[in-house]
């Protein structure tokens, strides 16, 4: 196949069937890059590659969106790290990830910790839990607080930023059975409304304490 | 059809949709199918598979801590995590010394295509490995891992062990001779050339949509990102707002260009050279040099072609 004189020039029926094989490579191509935008895709493009192309694309990892954006100047641009430590234990030193590691194996630390912090979310804490379950040795307990930190990046002109907390879930295994509990982001807690306040329209209240805090 | 009646018949009857989809269709089989010379995607096998070891060697320390029986990424969660259709040879290695086996086996046949051994066997079964080692944990590929396993699969198709290989070595003792140009170079560094134009639209595409890019502060943030490669630049551009602005509209425009430029006759062999050095500078200031390179090997053929 490799040397002889006949593949300088494929046969009619050799031409037809690549020219279809190629075709339908550069369809999926064109599918996959519409379909894995962060901006999301439409049903029918979702649809068609879902049902037609991504069977056959997803195992070679050719599924691909190819969305480099290198940067957008946001939050999730920063720089993302995991810290692990015994729960409750604040004196212990934590397990830090990626720590001094540098280069390739570093960023795929960074990588990791930004797929807890950022899209764990979606998928009930999947990988913090599988994280903290396989740190305990390393921390020598069964029960920890996995965190991710990012850096958020340095405005042109502005002083350096220290991390602040991306995420956090504790993990623990009770009676042979793995727990994660999340912390939640403050933002994201119903605010509390003191007994006193409710009940004033003009402060906004319910007349229910109970159901303003649940 | 014979191609002098062909443009008679054109030439009396005029041009029509016929003649049209005539034309594309021979522009089809010219880009395709027109015989190739496959030193280039022997120099792109040599390359890869040299970026395919370093990429490689990344796993190598943490292996163990990531998939290992023990490890942070349990093939069961991985599977949970990824799609439905993803598939790995690695989820079968349950054991340390089985997950050690099978990653040693990649990095041979890495090392095999570098020096393009079997290569028609080796370039499919490192296509297979790459996706299967990416497969296992999708968490932690970044976009040298995906361009790179594009750029394997492209050499599978190709015939990327006729020159420069220990194949031809082998060859060339049992007297067989130096093969000619075919048509299976000419799909491979096709498919390189669609590959290049899409990855580059898709990127710039994303990037447009953050404001850093239209105001000019992207180049800021990258230099200044951990990885950056760049990071001398920080105190120049610290000092001009104006340079800032210029490398970042320069990056802008260096992947505008390359993405047209690929494709104008006249202009597309000394586009793909500037893409040859463009594009590890862009991966060095992004702080993903090993893309850089990869991305540069995408117009290697184009920039080598006589």
């Amino acid at each position: 196949m490799n040397t002889s004189s006949d593949s300088k020039t494929p046969s009619p029926a050799t031409q037809a069937a690549v020219t279809v094989a190629l075709a339908v490579l550069l369809l999926g191509l064109v599918l996959s890059i519409a379909g894995n935008t962060g901006s999301g895709s439409s049903a029918v493009v979702r649809t068609i590659k879902s049902r037609l192309f991504s069977p056959w694309m997803v195992p070679p990892w050719l599924d691909l969106g190819f969305e480099y954006r290198l940067t957008h100047g946001s939050d999730d641009d920063g720089d993302f790290r995991i810290e692990v430590r015994r729960q409750g234990d604040s004196k212990a030193a934590p397990v830090r990830l990626p720590g001094r590691l540098t280069g390739e194996r570093a960023a795929r630390w960074q990588r990791l910790a930004r797929s807890i912090a950022v899209e764990d979310a979606d998928r009930d804490g999947l990988l913090a839990a599988a994280f903290g379950r396989g740190m305990f040795d390393e921390v020598g307990a069964e029960d920890v607080t996995v965190r991710a930190l990012r850096t958020p990046l340095v405005d042109r002109g502005g002083p350096p930023t220290a991390p602040v907390q991306a995420s956090s879930a504790r993990v623990r295994m009770v009676g042979g059975e793995l727990q994660l509990i999340r912390a939640e982001p403050r933002g994201e807690v119903a605010p509390l409304v003191r007994p006193e306040a409710s009940g004033n329209p003009s402060d906004g209240g319910t007349g229910n304490a109970a159901e303003a805090t649940r | 059809m014979n191609a002098r009646s062909s443009a008679a018949t054109r030439s009396m009857s005029g041009p029509s949709s016929t003649d049209g989809i005539a034309a594309v269709g021979d522009a089809w089989n010219r880009f395709w199918f027109s015989p190739a010379d496959s030193r280039p995607l022997a120099i792109v096998r040599i390359a890869a598979a040299a970026i395919a070891l370093a990429l490689w060697w990344s796993y190598a320390a943490d292996l163990q801590a990531w998939f290992g029986p023990a490890g942070v990424l349990p093939a069961d969660t991985v599977r949970e995590w990824r799609s439905p259709y993803g598939f790995s040879l690695f989820d079968w290695a349950a054991t340390s010394a089985t997950l050690t086996v099978l990653f040693a086996a990649t990095g041979m046949v890495f090392v095999l295509l570098l020096v393009g051994f079997a290569t028609p066997v080796v370039a499919p079964l490192a296509a297979v490995l790459w996706s299967s080692l990416l497969h296992r944990g999708p968490m932690l590929v970044g976009p040298a891992d995906d361009c790179l396993s594009v750029l394997l699969w492209i050499l599978a198709i190709g015939p990327a062990g006729e020159h420069f290989s220990l194949d031809r070595w082998f060859a060339n003792r049992a007297g067989r001779p130096v093969p000619a140009a075919g048509w299976r170079a000419s799909i491979s560094q096709g498919l390189m050339k669609v590959y290049a134009t899409a990855i580059t639209v898709a990127g710039l595409l994303a990037q447009l949509k953050g404001d850093a890019w239209w105001d000019g502060l992207a180049a800021w943030y990258l230099a200044t990102g951990p990885r950056s490669g760049a990071a001398g630049l920080v105190p120049l551009l610290e000092r001009s707002e104006y340079l800032t602005n210029l490398l970042t509209h320069g990056v802008t425009a260096f992947e505008i260009i390359f993405a047209i430029g690929l494709w104008c006759g006249p202009t597309q062999q000394l586009v793909a050279r500037v893409g040859l050095v463009g594009w590890p500078l862009v991966g060095l200031l992004a702080g993903e040099p090993l893309w850089g390179l990869t991305m540069a090997l995408f117009a290697l053929p184009l920039a080598m072609r006589r």
